[in-house]
């Protein structure tokens, strides 16, 4: 019997996604240390940006700039490598910042996660946190992460 | 409204593993076709339409990837297509495999496929690039994350821990001991869950389904054609689907439609599908339930929004003994589900065949006593996108 | 057991774009589009029972594209299903939904953008099985070149289109390639006041035939004869002959103009009436759904007595796949 055989193939398509003009000035307002949000039609204030809103399938409006802090939604420590995504451990969170009704999801840095029962007491729902601004932005969501408030 | 009935006269599945070197893909998923259709008592040539799952083209490495397995499948010639609705995909196909039934155009429609995740080595990455591409995917956002964010916020809002996601493990652990086509077939236990390594804190590496390989395949048919081969299916008496916001991020705060704890929305579509089937008291009126639970974590909330427990209960009863085969209550996934098996195209399919055998009484090991009638669901997207089901032995009053 | 269902009728149709969009990012068209035909009928979001889409994952580059559509194309609350075989089969997937007693009324919309893509020739490449045909190379512009030199062996005359692409093929043989969305919003009878509607569904067929190229004969249109036949068999009155337009999304030219040669047609048919594919911006993705969408526009323009427009739409490499759906300007009997 022939032995089976395999194919090694790498799917190296490549995209020029159009962001449009709201996610573009949302990403521009990082490279200014600002985090903003849109207005929809019944009030809510959709962070990040977005130009529409999904509940009532209405535009969203008015530009407002939310706060640089907030409090912690929900989090979660990545400890295991995953093949094309960056070596753990790192930690995830969502962020209900100031002013916003929906939360925005980042890195929280400055925190020691090698010991996971310590790392995972530092945070809970509810914990305070700030947005900290990258200072080399390169006009995208990596240009900001978060760091617990002192 | 009325629903035109529809019945499910055969499913197949192959016995699930890590990997398949002795078969092409399209090889695969004839195996899927060919055992449903075996099981069916049926040939392709009975066939009337083909309705194929597949979710992302990306982790078979083909796009477009139904055009490649259509000659596998047998149906050249007939009318077919392909849904995508993540990894809800293998039941929202035999969703619209009723539909063709009920629309009165045909009469026997075949919904097979299969999965190889093994086959893409960086599915994790690939399906980062679900997420929004301004804003999520320069975080590395993938399934497990996004799932390990539910679990932390369940644990908050309903005082639970990762013991109670250990004892779903062992629930389902044990019942995939008994199921000869499982992926997983050992036993845990909930210490060994415990210390299995984090992969994202609170999901664990026995908390998480596998990347599984294997086919399956459904034969549905209308009433008028089981009647006239006096076949006995197990019939479809409601289904419902229902879609949440893209955005996890909206999922939280006084102001959200729905909890990333909860599943409200999968709540909805179990009441589209109750609704139809005359169910009032799921509690009660169902026997069995084959429920999509990717995580031990993504089971608890399912269970409440299959309103088999209320919202943040499901720990003390499954901690009771109910749930489990033999134990109190609706047996949940007595397969040992998709914590056990997931081979994603094909995953929501195995949950409505593994219903349809308890109903009729075939799941051999793994059967419910006296099941008469059962539940299905399955999750796509980012928690996003629901299916389910109410399937019962016969098309009396339930 | 057909004729005691409820007919299903088509409230509204938009087609947006045809030239690379930049500004905008592909949820935003598909809201665009979403919220135009909505507004066209004096309808929200509200009004909808369910959604089908369709989409194209490689071309657009969304892994699953289902996820970050269902909200602007107004799904989140609702029952939404992608069908990723054609954006043609979404339209009839949405029909048989109708005729299966799932709600009053569907929205459908089919999209795609290659200008998101750096190379779309590339991510049609990987449409390609990995083990012979991708190594070979192919795509659906070469895979037409085949086709049309075939039916030029078989006495087709060649076009005039110079600056030859693939023999026989010139840039005037070829569907132009844009960013585009379509959305449709069908309705049963009874649902909507009678008149409101802009044409009636008469029947609908599509078959899909062997992947490989040289297991089926590439110029016999074997894929459309099933469909039209499905359609002749259900519902006799829909059938070819009984056409007075004909929309189709051919891979070239060349199959427009065979059209007429393999199929029994009325005389004085409109074929293509809207325009040639080089002059009408779309992705082969939904440029079937795109010819049914021109197909129902049609009706209003048809010559005095016309009735029935068939918008026909290929799927997968030299028409693989093919799907026809009938529609007519009166509710028939």
């Amino acid at each position: 019997m022939t032995d089976a055989k395999f194919y090694e193939q790498t799917w190296d398509l490549q995209y020029k996604h159009a962001l449009g003009e709201t996610t573009s000035r949302f990403l521009e307002g990082l490279t200014q240390q600002k985090i903003w949000g849109r207005r929809t039609t019944d009030g809510r204030v959709l962070v990040p940006a977005r130009s529409y809103d999904d509940q009532t399938h209405m535009p969203t409006g008015e530009w407002v700039e939310v706060g640089n802090s907030g409090t912690i939604e929900m989090f979660t420590i990545v400890y295991e490598p995953f093949k094309g995504l960056p070596v753990p451990p790192y930690a995830l969170v969502y962020v209900l910042l100031e002013g916003a009704d929906t939360a925005l999801v980042g890195y929280l840095k400055g925190l020691d996660l090698k010991n996971q029962k310590d790392a995972i007491a530092a945070l809970g729902i509810g914990t305070k946190v700030y947005v900290h601004f990258s200072k080399t932005p390169v006009g995208s969501a990596a240009d900001y992460w978060f760091e617990l408030s002192k | 409204m009325t629903l035109d009935n529809v019945g499910i006269i055969g499913f197949g599945q192959s016995k699930f593993v890590k990997t398949r070197i002795d078969v092409t893909f399209p090889e695969l998923v004839r195996e899927g076709a060919t055992m449903a259709l075996e099981n069916a008592g049926i040939s392709i040539d009975d066939v009337d339409a083909v309705v194929y799952p597949l979710a992302p083209d990306a982790l078979i490495g083909v796009g477009n990837g139904e055009r490649w397995v259509i000659d596998a499948l047998g149906a050249v010639g007939k009318p077919f297509m392909r849904v995508n609705n993540g990894g809800a995909t293998g039941m929202s196909a035999v969703l619209t495999a009723w539909t063709h039934i009920a629309s009165g155009l045909f009469d026997v429609v075949l919904v097979a496929g299969a999965d190889r995740v093994s086959e893409s080595s960086s599915a994790q990455s690939v399906l980062n690039k679900m997420w929004d591409v301004g804003y999520e995917r320069p975080v590395p956002l993938n399934t497990i994350t996004m799932l390990a964010l539910s679990a932390q916020r369940y644990m908050h809002l309903y005082d639970s821990d990762e013991t109670d996601m250990a004892m779903v493990s062992v629930k389902n652990r044990y019942h995939a001991s008994l199921n000869p086509n499982a992926h997983l077939q050992s036993t845990v236990t909930i210490e060994e869950v415990l210390a299995s390594r984090t992969l994202a804190w609170p999901i664990k590496l026995m908390d998480a389904c596998p990347a599984s390989t294997g086919a399956a395949g459904l034969v549905l048919v209308s009433e008028r054609y089981a009647k006239k081969n006096g076949l006995k299916p197990a019939w479809i008496r409601g289904l419902g689907q229902n879609s949440e916001t893209y955005w996890m991020g909206n999922r939280v705060g006084p102001k959200a439609m729905g909890d990333h704890a909860d599943a409200d929305a999968l709540a909805v579509a179990f009441q589209r599908a109750y609704d139809q089937a005359g169910i009032t008291n799921p509690r009660e009126q169902v026997d069995v339930a084959e429920i999509y639970a990717p995580f031990s974590s993504v089971e608890l909330h399912v269970i409440e929004a299959a309103g088999i427990a209320d919202k943040g209960k499901s720990p003390a009863a499954l901690a009771n003994g109910d749930y489990t085969l033999g134990g109190n209550g609706v047996t949940v996934n007595p397969s040992g589900g998709t914590q056990c098996t997931n081979p994603i195209a094909v995953t929501g399919l195995i949950r409505v065949g593994e219903a349809a055998n308890q109903v009729l009484g075939l799941a051999g090991a793994h059967q419910v006593k006296g099941a008469r009638v059962a539940i299905a669901s399955a999750i796509g997207g980012d928690h996003q996108f629901y299916s389910t089901m109410v399937i019962c032995s016969d098309l009396e009053e339930i | 057991m057909e004729n005691s269902r409820k007919r299903v009728a088509v409230l509204a149709s938009v087609g947006l774009l045809g030239n690379f969009e930049n500004k905008k990012s592909l949820e935003e068209i598909i809201f665009d589009a979403s919220k135009k035909v909505l507004d066209s009928l004096g309808l929200t979001i509200e009004d909808i029972d369910s959604l089908v889409l369709a989409g194209q994952d490689e071309i657009d580059g969304r892994v699953i594209s289902i996820m970050p559509s269902t909200g602007p194309a107004g799904g989140v609350g609702k029952d939404t299903t992608l069908i990723a075989s054609s954006s043609d089969h979404a339209l009839i997937y949405g029909y048989l939904r109708l005729l299966a007693g799932q709600g009053k009324n569907v929205l459908v919309m089919g999209w795609a953008k290659p200008s998101e893509s750096v190379d779309p020739d590339r991510a049609e490449l990987m449409s390609c099985e990995p083990f012979l045909l991708r190594q070979i190379g192919m795509n659906n512009t070469i895979a037409a070149a085949l086709q049309a030199s075939k039916l030029v062996s078989q006495g087709l005359e060649t076009s005039n289109s110079t600056g030859k692409l693939a023999w026989p093929l010139g840039d005037r043989d070829l569907p132009a390639r844009g960013d585009s969305v379509y959305a449709l919003v069908l309705a049963v009878e009874g649902s909507f006041t009678p008149g409101e509607e802009i044409a009636w569904i008469e029947d609908a067929g599509w078959t899909t035939m062997s992947y490989e190229l040289g297991a089926r004969d590439i110029n016999d249109f074997s894929a459309l004869k099933i469909a039209i036949e499905q359609i002749s068999n259900r519902s006799p009155h829909a059938t070819s002959k009984n056409w007075d337009a004909i929309e189709i999304a051919g891979d070239s030219e060349y199959v427009v103009r065979s059209v007429s040669r393999e199929f029994e047609l009325k005389s004085g048919v409109e074929i293509n009436k809207s325009g040639a594919l080089a002059d009408l911006p779309t992705s082969p993705f939904v440029s079937g759904l795109a010819r049914m969408v021109m197909a129902i526009d049609r009706i209003k323009l048809l010559p005095k007595g016309g009735n029935m427009v068939a918008g026909i739409g290929f799927n997968g490499f030299a028409g693989q796949g093919a799907a026809v759906v009938v529609f007519s300007g009166s509710k028939g009997e």
